[in-house]
């Protein structure tokens, strides 16, 4: 049984050169197939996303060749050069290579450490493999295992528990100041991509409605109406900002909107209750001083992006444990691997069996002192035959089926039901 | 027998106490399942070694030190667990844990004497005005916790560099609804606690009541207290003055329990 992973991730290659590579997902059956017509070769699958393209395989004897050989292949099917591919190519070996499918799955490998659209995408190459007949027993057991792998490690580390994009860091904040945004209000004062998206992400984690200023009101019924709140006028801001519990400012106004006095003014009318100001202009519409009232939060853009690179540190981290387990993991695997190879079980069968048989002509040889040699050989026969017969369909069908996806699991139901040794 | 149930009770808040120091000390919340259900078994316990200790004596157990440490003890696992089931905070067992075993450990060193036999406690004013003020004071506790929660996560969030503090407290708005809960039940229950003690006083000590040290404190403890309630009320005081003041009442509340010279001490007149 030996494994080899060949390809190239955003971590060798530019965009320029992976985009080269990228297989269409309508092309990956044809793709395994060749792969499988490669010497050697019994399974494959290929994972192929805009961060990395690879392809794990099995061969049943390792010379040494495959991995160039599968790397070759990737070329050529995308028909591209191999010489000038070849130097963003990295190429893992048996236990290298298992760690390096269980670190991809759980996004220990990914650009940013902790995403959750790369399992899917390992989850859907699998499935296509598993489709074509790309997979047999070993990688459905290999590939099984790295999506557990994935779960476990994404839900005992913090590689996934905290924002890592701005917007998401304003969602994040909010929560640990109000607790539930239900019912909560949000004001909406300019426009901007970052503004609309922290607004739409806090309208998607429960906050009631919005409102949106601008000094152009077109412009305010237009993203009114996409995130499905209400225009009011730019020069009553105020008053509404009382009512709002988050508000979020990018305008492109020169100098501050929102005055330390303003912020008190607004504290008052609301009684005091808590308030948070998120402030994404450049230059700043909110006087910075105002952080300093009493339930009152004004955190700026670098303010933000603090948050995030605290937590991006935080992941980092956490994904130290990650490493650790999915090295442990790797060694389960293998170890399990190995008992459930088919060669040992059927070498163990026959050794079982034939143990039996010595064992029995043994206790009965007393009462068989009597025969003649002759006598005594054709009772050896006898038994030889038995345990031959006995063991012709097991073994042939260990042999053939154990090829199949859920083939692994016909091993260990011979190994468990015969009482082999693990 | 009773007091065996109530050093059972104390072995398994010991584990609470295990989880705070583990939570302090490292950085992931520890065996907060475990604790909290030998809490809430310890619980149990407590409940048992109370009633047996009241029927035993025949009388609600309020009436020694001894006593009355036991049923604040009980009293704050049990708000403990009420508050957990309500809002879910884990971090507020850090403050609390520690405390109910300590309580219970003084509760559960010796029996004590029993004044009961005294002619100046054999009345129903005594169950009630210590019950009453017990009541208070556990509620109060947490409204204390909320106070000192509140400035920290408050700080957290001010400061703008999260620390390992921010991710592990509840938010803002949540302790804050705490505070104001456990105050605005704290509170009615120490100023019924004590009306109760001054009526009970005066018919006992005469008019020279007020001027007993420990007493006068129980005033300007009230007195704190009030002006926090009615700032809430009127202004909308919340958040980190409210939390001053708690932290302040609390204080307080420390020093009256504590004085014990006067007519009103603990030890024998």
């Amino acid at each position: 049984m030996n494994f080899c992973l060949v390809g190239l991730s955003h971590k060798t290659a530019p965009v320029e050169v992976r985009e080269q590579l990228a297989f269409p997902e309508d092309d990956l059956p044809t793709a395994l197939h060749a792969a499988l017509a490669l010497p050697e070769v019994s399974e494959a699958v290929i994972l192929s996303t805009c961060n990395r393209v690879e392809i794990l395989a099995r061969a049943e004897t390792d010379d040494g060749n495959i991995g160039p050989a599968l790397g070759r292949f990737l070329a050529e099917f995308r028909h591209r050069d191999f010489a000038e591919i070849e130097r963003y190519l990295y190429e893992y070996r048996q236990r290298d290579a298992l760690r390096h499918i269980f670190r991809v799955a759980s996004s220990l490998d990914s650009m940013v450490i902790g995403e959750s659209q790369i399992l899917g995408q390992v989850k859907s190459a699998y499935a296509i493999a598993r489709a074509c007949g790309a997979l047999g027993g070993t990688l459905e057991e290999v590939l099984t295992r790295s999506f557990a792998v994935a779960k476990q490690i994404r839900t005992e580390t913090g590689i996934a528990s905290s924002a890592v994009s701005v917007s998401y860091a304003a969602v994040e904040l909010a929560k640990k100041i109000f607790g539930s945004l239900e019912g909560k209000r949000i004001l909406l004062i300019g426009a901007g991509k970052m503004s609309e998206l922290a607004a739409k992400h806090l309208l998607n984690s429960g906050a009631a409605g919005i409102f949106v200023a601008n000094r152009t009101p077109e412009r305010a019924e237009e993203l009114a109406a996409t995130l499905q709140g209400r225009a009011v006028p730019f020069d009553q801001i105020l008053q509404y900002a009382a009512q709002c519990d988050i508000l979020i400012s990018s305008t492109g106004a020169p100098g501050f909107i929102v005055s330390k006095a303003d912020a008190q003014q607004v504290l008052t009318e609301r009684r005091n209750r808590p308030i948070f100001l998120i402030d994404i202009a450049v230059p700043r519409n909110i006087d910075p001083e105002s952080n300093k009232l009493d339930n009152l939060f004004l955190y700026d853009i670098d303010d933000l992006q603090q948050v995030v690179n605290a937590n991006l540190k935080e992941r980092l981290r956490e994904a130290h444990r990650g490493e650790q387990i999915a090295e442990q993991e790797v060694e389960r695997l293998l170890s399990r691997l190995k008992t459930l190879d088919v060669v040992p079980t059927i070498i163990d069968l026959r050794t079982r069996l034939e143990e039996i048989r010595v064992q029995e002509l043994a206790r009965m040889s007393s009462q068989l002192g009597d025969l003649t040699p002759a006598q005594r050989e054709a009772v050896e026969a006898i038994t030889r035959g038995m345990v031959n017969k006995i063991l012709h369909p097991p073994v042939s069908h260990l042999k053939t089926l154990a090829q199949q996806p859920d083939g692994l699991k016909l091993v260990e139901t011979v190994r468990r039901i015969f009482n082999l040794k693990p | 027998m009773q007091l065996l149930w109530l050093r059972v009770a104390l072995a398994l808040y010991s584990l609470g106490l295990l989880h705070s120091i583990l939570t302090v000390v490292g950085r992931k919340q520890r065996v907060f399942r475990v604790a909290l259900g030998a809490t809430a078994l310890g619980a149990v316990f407590h409940l048992v070694a109370l009633v047996e200790g009241g029927l035993a004596t025949q009388h609600f157990p309020v009436t020694t030190l001894q006593e009355a440490t036991s049923l604040a003890a009980f009293l704050l696992a049990g708000s403990f667990l009420l508050v957990y089931w309500r809002y879910r905070f884990h971090s507020i067992s850090v403050f609390v844990f520690p405390l109910m075993f300590v309580l219970t450990f003084a509760s559960a060193l010796d029996q004590g004497e029993t004044y009961a036999g005294l002619p100046l406690l054999r009345t129903a004013w005594l169950y009630v005005h210590v019950s009453l003020i017990i009541l208070g004071y556990t509620a109060l506790f947490l409204t204390f916790v909320a106070g000192v929660m509140y400035l920290i996560q408050e700080r957290e969030l001010k400061s703008k560099k999260p620390r390992a503090f921010y991710h592990r407290l509840p938010p803002l708005e949540a302790i804050d609804d705490l505070a104001y809960k456990s105050l605005s039940i704290g509170f009615p229950f120490i100023t019924l606690g004590i009306i109760s003690g001054g009526l009970w006083a005066s018919s006992v000590w005469g008019s020279a009541w007020p001027l007993d040290p420990k007493i006068a404190l129980s005033f300007i403890t009230w007195l704190i207290y009030l002006s926090l309630v009615f700032a809430r009320w009127s202004v909308g005081w919340r958040g980190r003055k409210a939390a001053y003041f708690a932290i302040a009442g609390f204080v307080a509340m420390l020093v009256t329990w504590g004085t014990n010279t006067g007519l009103h001490s603990f030890v024998s007149p």
